[in-house]
């Protein structure tokens, strides 16, 4: 033995290692952009008020993508979130409205409230359950099962109300959730901050989030490692689905109908959100705080272009530009500190 | 926990950031300053149609735009991607913080936007409903739409007259819960019913997709094969409609009516495609709205209510009524 | 002799079959190892040493065969099988996440949690695991330019030391080294021989599959040839030759060994 070495590499500087962070860097566009539309509409956009309706408005996508970070970063993806919401919103208020006098649930109780909250859930953990077990046991690619679930389970929202809207949504839930603030922070926005606290120390502190990173990373070397992969592929998709319940919940208290034709691009808002906040599309690495950066930039974008006062068609088109800029930015830095 | 570090940082530093500027103006649900009208020299309107790039809500702008001009006032647009409340409501929220001193909007839904549309009332922003409507009618100060019930009415003397009071009819809808196209359907089933001749198939709802409007029109047409005439209740379905009707090849057999005249239904209705058009008179909308809208925020009188007439284009006599045509721009 | 062991040999396969579709990788194959030896498994390319390997630490199942642990049949139908029995492996492909950092590669399916509530709620104890790691590294003469960075980001050689670290930590018994020095250079080399012979001396068998005949004749105590798919050969170290080794691997000799 020609000696032993001397002791470990010592860990880096806390500022060196905030710099290599790339999700301090994307904090930084958001921030950016944020200055840049304060100092062109300094009397409309840096106000409570426009911050309000930015984090309220952004809310339910937030619980969507915090539930698509843990998908994307297994090297999943799930495509049927938006359709879930849809389905499992329709549970919760048809449950409600079955629960009420005259099938009304405008007048409904605390208890009726809590019935469809639990409906919702269901309804959404049920798809989950369905999607983790098909790629889990089935090995079906990820892609194609939420494809398919995506129609499935829009299908069953439309089939169980005939296409039509469920009109009667407790005022107890839309005064209460919707509407409801304490001490100026909406409760919806409280609802999406603690599943976003919750779900980042769930990835980043936790044996649940360590195995999350490493089934993306490398499944194979999971699987040699002990880590069950299949059921833990189950767990996460149909946390997926949980999640995409509470959002529909979430929305009707909000919108106080099921508004079943208005999410099917919220899978892919919720995948650009992630892949932005520098989750990457092949597994293994990502963070909470990144998807919460990647949700609130295209916000900001949509907001600030409105106050502005920018020409209706230049917004997409400056999104996107946005956006690519902004992940091209990211691959540059991520490329050149990795790699040998 | 260099993540988590850095997390909290960000997030400190966006806070930071946003609450430096942080005026004292508006939190959720209560006015500024006790919700008092816009001072006099707040010349700014906005116009909050249903979705982008429509004929019709083209046709609005223009109408409204000549009126404010002329009544000395600027008119702004911004309309969302698709007909949506998820998409308008952050547009509603967002021109609320500019303050102009109305809004004409067109709610695309008419439970959802109640929220939205009464934190502008409450901010002391003049509201004026501009075709579609909310349930809840204390919010707008005037509401300036089609009468469609008339419209649906007249689609159905129209069909009538066409299939010579007999045979089959089919109604296309949009999205459920649009008060409009709902209100034209609901014309169209009275009248129809007037005409003991015809058999009315129900209406089929087309989530405004002309996509979706084709192929319920083909489906339709092979339950149906001796179908006589679709009455598709806005733009988006009746452009649907003529191309399933198109593709079956049944342009002679079925009779078309559709509502709105855009260019291309125009067009159609040029070639033969379409029997008659009901045409609305957005720019009749818009001009109403802003003058509406202006009464309001000079402390004038307002009429709550305004209706605008239909009137039905035929391929006869369809040059004398250009005037009704749907602009893509103006 | 077989080994240097006395009683029960720790690990027996006999007579594995195992066909990948249409690819038979082995043919009865059969394989000893007795406790605190250093058996060398040879053979050329297709002989079937990996897929041995993999049979044996439960990551793959043999279609026909028996396989024998301190002289009991059992069935080691997953790589947690394999490892309750004592049994760890660093595969030819190294079997680690890149985008874990070391420490957390090494904890790999055995990461440490927190004492108390927290850790019952499942929160990692990573200062702990990393204190751990930077130890076993330094014990086993493991050198890493950065223990925090994504596995990945560190040269072929450095990664494989970790995975051969990895095995070596958490065997108990057995521990099965295929092709452990491929990417390493000449210093690093010898550290993984020294470390094969100490982990022997503390009583756990090591098995090394290896195409470096010098390296398999300076570190082992007995010599099993595989060639397509069967053991065709077994040699004690002390009375093997390279040309005799050789001519097992090709075919042109077949030795069983004093018997």
């Amino acid at each position: 033995m020609t000696g032993t070495e001397v002791g470990a590499p010592a860990q880096r500087p806390v500022l060196q290692r905030l710099a290599g962070a790339s999700t301090v860097w994307i904090a930084l566009v958001l921030v950016a952009l944020c200055v840049l539309f304060s100092v062109l509409r300094p009397d409309a956009f840096p106000t409570l008020f426009t911050l309000q309706t930015l984090l309220i408005e952004a809310s339910v996508l937030l619980v969507l993508a915090v539930g698509m970070t843990f998908v994307i970063i297994t090297a999943g993806i799930d495509l049927s979130v938006g359709s879930v919401l849809v389905f499992s919103g329709v549970i919760g208020a048809t449950l409600m409205e079955a629960l009420s006098a005259g099938g009304d649930a405008s007048d409904a109780g605390i208890g009726v409230v809590l019935l469809g909250l639990l409906g919702a859930l269901a309804g959404g953990g049920a798809w989950g359950l369905l999607n983790g077990l098909l790629v889990a046991r089935a090995r079906i690619p990820p892609l194609i099962v939420t494809l398919a679930s995506f129609g499935a389970a829009l299908g069953a929202a439309q089939l169980i109300t005939d296409g039509v809207d469920v009109r009667t949504v407790p005022q107890l839930l839309r005064d209460g959730l919707g509407f409801g603030q304490t001490a100026q922070v909406p409760h919806m926005v409280a609802l999406a901050a603690v599943v976003t606290l919750a779900g980042a120390w769930l990835l980043h502190t936790t044996r649940f989030g360590r195995r999350t990173f490493a089934v993306g990373s490398s499944a194979e070397a999971a699987r040699r490692a002990g880590i069950p992969v299949r059921a833990h592929l189950v767990r996460v998709y149909t946390g997926v689905g949980l999640l995409s319940g509470l959002a529909g919940f979430m929305s009707l208290a909000y919108f106080g109908t099921t508004t079943i034709s208005g999410h099917s691009t919220d899978n892919l808002n919720a995948i650009a959100a992630v892949v932005l906040g520098g989750t990457s599309l092949f597994g293994g690495v990502g963070s909470v705080f990144g998807t919460v950066i990647g949700v609130f930039i295209p916000a900001v974008l949509t907001k600030g272009f409105v106050i502005v006062g920018v020409q209706q068609f230049w917004q997409p088109v400056a999104i996107s530009a946005v956006l690519v800029a902004a992940v091209w930015f990211d691959q540059v830095r991520r490329r050149s500190r990795d790699r040998r | 926990m260099g993540r988590m570090r850095a997390g909290t940082l960000g997030v400190a530093a966006v806070l930071a950031v946003l609450a430096a500027g942080c005026g004292s103006t508006g939190t959720i649900g209560e006015g500024s300053g006790g919700g008092q009208a816009a001072p006099p020299e707040n010349k700014n309107l906005v116009l909050l149609p249903g979705v982008k790039a429509e004929p019709f809500y083209i046709s609005m702008q223009c109408g409204a735009q000549e009126e404010a001009a002329r009544l000395g006032y600027e008119l702004t647009t911004q309309a969302p991607d698709r007909f949506e409340a998820a998409l308008q409501t952050p547009i509603v929220t967002g021109v609320l913080a500019t303050r102009p001193a109305g809004v004409l909007i067109a709610p695309t839904d008419d439970v959802a936007l109640a929220n939205p549309m009464q934190q502008l009332k409450d901010a002391g922003i003049t509201v004026v409903e501009v075709d579609t409507r909310l349930q809840d009618e204390s919010i707008a100060v005037s509401t300036v739409s089609s009468n469609n019930e008339q419209g649906g009415v007249l689609a159905a003397q129209t069909v009538a007259g066409l299939i010579g009071g007999q045979g089959k009819v089919l109604v296309l809808n949009t999205k459920a819960g649009t008060s409009t196209t709902d209100a034209r359907a609901r014309g169209f089933e009275q009248e129809i019913a007037g005409h003991p001749g015809i058999t009315y198939l129900g209406q089929e709802y087309t989530e405004n997709e002309p996509a979706v409007a084709a192929q319920k029109v083909s489906a339709t047409l092979a339950a149906h094969p001796d179908l006589a005439a679709v009455f598709a209740t806005n733009l988006n379905t009746g452009e649907g409609a003529a191309t399933g009707i198109r593709n079956a090849g049944k342009t002679e057999q079925v009779r078309l009516v559709g509502f709105d005249a855009s260019p291309n239904q125009v067009e159609d209705l040029r070639a033969g495609q379409v029997s008659a058009l009901i045409a609305q008179d957005p720019a009749t909308i818009g001009r109403q709205g802003v003058q509406q809208a202006v009464a309001a925020i000079e402390g004038r009188p307002v009429e709550p209510e305004i209706q605008t007439d239909l009137i039905a284009i035929t391929q006869a006599d369809m040059e004398s009524k250009s005037q009704y045509f749907y602009r893509t721009e103006c | 002799m077989d080994g240097s062991g006395d009683g029960l040999p720790l690990l027996q396969a006999r007579e594995l079959h195992k066909s990948y579709g249409s690819v038979q990788a082995l043919r009865g194959a059969s394989f000893d190892l007795a406790a605190g030896e250093v058996v060398a498994l040879i053979g050329d390319n297709g002989a079937g040493k990996s897929t041995l390997v993999k049979c044996l630490s439960g990551v793959e199942r043999p279609d026909a065969g028996e396989i024998l642990v301190d002289g009991a049949p059992v069935v080691l139908d997953s790589p947690t099988a394999a490892r309750e029995r004592g049994i760890e492996t660093a595969y030819q492909d190294l079997a680690v996440a890149p985008d874990l950092d070391p420490a957390a590669n090494l904890f790999l399916g055995r990461e440490l949690r927190r004492p108390g509530l927290l850790g019952a709620l499942g929160m990692l104890d990573k200062a702990g695991m990393r204190r751990q790691a930077a130890e076993q590294f330094a014990r086993l003469g493991v050198t890493l330019q950065d223990l925090d960075v994504p596995i990945g980001a560190l040269s072929g050689g450095q990664r494989q030391s970790v995975a051969v670290a990895r095995s070596v930590v958490w065997a108990s018994r057995v521990v099965f080294l295929d092709e452990p020095t491929a990417a390493l250079g000449v210093v690093q080399r010898e550290r993984v021989l020294d470390v094969v012979r100490r982990v022997r001396d503390t009583g756990v068998a090591v098995v090394l599959i290896s195409h470096n005949m010098p390296e398999v004749l300076a570190v082992a105590d007995r010599i099993e040839v595989l060639r397509l798919g069967a053991r065709v050969a077994r040699f004690t170290a002390a009375d093997a030759t390279l040309e005799q080794l050789v001519a097992a691997m090709t075919g042109a000799l077949t030795h069983e060994g004093d018997r």
